[in-house]
């Protein structure tokens, strides 16, 4: 499965009133090329602070809040597991978009392939994460994590191969803040 | 009442969210914030992740603080630029002012250049006094979010009231 398709299976799987953090790049761009929603916040730079933002957000708000999150992002944050597993926001989820590479800028290897990013989700204080290897099932996978209690992360292997390149994001990083937190405090 | 009386004036100036890595100035400070209600005190395990988690709590509509020492600007600069400065996000900021001639050598590089690191940037930064807690309050919220900008308030030991 290409990581564009497992963004959208997540986006489907979500409700309206889940927030969601869409890491910087590639992942931002697909999210809103699937389906763009008022309660997404899009990322581009600051790579590795995913978590943070998400944990920010799970701190101050009750919904169930949505990392969308990057191998290589996450491992530039990797001070953000400790942080999330340590607060223990039950309703924190976070999704690893794991294609083992920095696909972006070329398709570098990265050290997720040797690092077990779930096994670290697990000693920082997740309460639950798990690996989903590349021939299992996407939806399950997917259905299993945002059943289980939070925080929870699941590693997903997504294919490396970069194929048809989603856009940017048609909005100003101005508007992008002003339109989320607008949604997330209308009363 | 907290045990710091510049966090009660950073609290009634309205600040609902605080994450930051301790400093030794700063030490009332941080004992204040450890008394706060779970849910608004982060203690981050880096600065660039407390001002990451700042934008989270202000997106989800608190006015978010961030706590540290003035090395951590360093770790800061990327998510101050690509996130707070470039989506307008405002952001108080108490930072310890380090560095002088008579401190660790290890604080007097970055420390001497905070001043000029913030200036570079654009974001407005004032010295806190002793005595004007308050009034620096109002001026910090009042900063950061008539702009939407990162907004310093850079304070000495003698000024950790």
């Amino acid at each position: 499965m290409t990581r564009a398709e497992a963004v959208a299976v997540a986006l489907s799987l979500l409700g309206e009133g889940d927030i969601v953090v869409a890491a910087d790049g590639a992942i931002s761009r697909e999210a809103y090329r699937a389906h763009d929603r008022a309660r997404t916040f899009y990322m581009v730079g600051s790579m590795g602070q995913v978590a943070s933002i998400a944990l920010g957000l799970a701190m101050t708000r009750p919904e169930r809040i949505v990392g969308l999150d990057g191998d290589g992002n996450l491992l530039m944050g990797f001070g953000g597991l400790a942080m999330v597993g340590g607060i223990k926001p039950a309703n924190l989820y976070h999704l690893v978009l794991d294609n083992g590479c920095y696909a972006t800028t070329g398709g570098q290897p990265a050290l997720s392939r040797k690092v077990d990013l779930a096994a670290a989700a697990l000693g920082a204080g997740y309460t639950w994460a798990r690996r989903s290897l590349s021939g299992d099932d996407t939806r399950p996978a997917m259905e299993s994590w945002l059943a289980a209690g939070g925080p929870a992360l699941l590693d997903l292997a997504v294919d490396g191969e970069e194929t048809d390149a989603a856009p940017r994001v048609p909005m100003t990083p101005e508007e992008m803040a002003t339109r989320a937190r607008a949604a997330l405090t209308w009363v | 009442m907290s045990a710091s009386r510049r966090l009660d004036a950073l609290l009634e100036a309205g600040v609902g969210f605080v994450a930051g890595v301790p400093c030794s100035y700063l030490k009332k400070l941080f004992a204040g914030c450890a008394e706060l209600p779970a849910g608004y005190y982060l203690p981050a395990v880096r600065e660039d992740h407390a001002v990451a988690a700042c934008a989270g709590a202000w997106l989800g509509g608190r006015r978010a603080l961030a706590a540290m020492q003035n090395s951590g600007l360093g770790y800061c600069l990327e998510v101050l630029t690509s996130l707070h400065l470039m989506y307008r996000i405002p952001l108080p900021l108490v930072v310890s002012d380090r560095g002088a001639p008579t401190d660790f050598e290890e604080h007097r590089i970055l420390g001497q250049s905070t001043r000029r690191l913030l200036d570079l940037f654009g974001i407005p930064w004032r010295e806190a006094r002793p005595g004007s807690h308050e009034a620096e309050s109002r001026w910090l919220i009042e900063a950061s979010e008539r702009e939407r900008t990162p907004a310093v308030l850079l304070v000495g030991k003698e000024a950790d009231v």
